[in-house]
């Protein structure tokens, strides 16, 4: 099996970010293992990625939603030959769909995010653990309808 | 960490453990973060308390395991402005440890936040 390596890190957490800010779906679920565990920005406990697929999808993914994201310097630890953790800050804004509705704008300046990649049999890396925080509290602001 | 002791917070890191710590806007390394965190909390006056929650663990590799948790973190400080008592009711942590060849585990990355800003209460100056 071959070893994961810093520049392959830094390759998909890129990956990562612009499947999110495309909106392209299949990417977006691909880069994560089934049995993954994620702590959202705003989330009280750590979810299933099969439910953050699920959430995300309708609060981000839809027409009236929209992801950006500029990535400040990833530290890359590699753990082993086939575990690896990205560490980065990153500016994070949103325009979410609420499930009642309505849209909500979210500026995150200070977001921090950690991704635990490891590689799959088929030499594929995998997010099995994401933890996304913010340094400084954020307000949504409710957004006029489209 | 509810102990305060700087001595016994520094023997859970590995030397090139990297951590987000609550208000961090950078990952840095634990030496760095563990030195503020050991001059915040050295105060005589200070007194902290941390509840733990539900713990999941993975066993990500051999050596490696990632423990996900959430918790609840008070801490009360003195001051010339008086008496503060912040709590940190949705604490979230990810921790990552690696077994060392003599059975110990080490952190090798942190990441600690909190979901909803903590909550401060202030007392008069005495």
């Amino acid at each position: 099996m071959q070893s994961i390596s810093v520049d392959q890190v830094r390759s998909e957490v890129f990956k990562f970010w612009s499947a999110f800010e495309g909106k392209t779906r299949s990417s977006f679920e691909e880069q994560y293992s089934p049995t993954a565990g994620v702590f959202a920005v705003d989330g009280r406990r750590s979810e299933p990625a099969r439910l953050m697929w699920v959430r995300r999808d309708r609060e981000f993914f839809g027409p009236q939603s929209s992801v950006r994201a500029r990535l400040g310097t990833i530290t890359v630890q590699l753990l082993g030959a086939n575990l690896a953790v990205a560490a980065y800050p990153l500016q994070f804004s949103v325009v979410r769909t609420l499930p009642n509705g309505k849209r909500v704008g979210v500026d995150v300046p200070f977001c921090r995010a950690t991704q635990v990649f490891q590689i799959d049999e088929k030499g594929k890396l995998l997010i099995i653990h994401e933890h996304l925080s913010s340094a400084e509290p954020v307000a949504p602001k409710e957004l006029p309808s489209q | 960490m509810s102990g305060k002791s700087k001595d016994r917070l520094e023997d859970f890191y590995a030397p090139g453990a990297i951590v987000f710590t609550g208000k961090a806007r950078q990952p840095e390394p634990a030496a760095a973060a563990l030195g503020r965190r050991a001059r915040q909390l050295a105060s005589a006056s200070a007194a902290t308390s941390a509840e733990v929650g539900e713990m999941d663990i993975r066993i990500a590799a051999a050596e490696y395991a990632i423990a996900t948790y959430t918790y609840r973190f008070h801490d009360t400080r003195a001051g010339q402005g008086g008496v503060s008592q912040r709590h940190t009711l949705f604490g979230r942590a990810t921790q990552i440890f690696h077994q060392e060849k003599d059975g110990r585990l080490l952190l090798v990355h942190e990441h600690l936040s909190a979901a909803v800003p903590p909550e401060v209460e202030k007392s008069g100056s005495k």
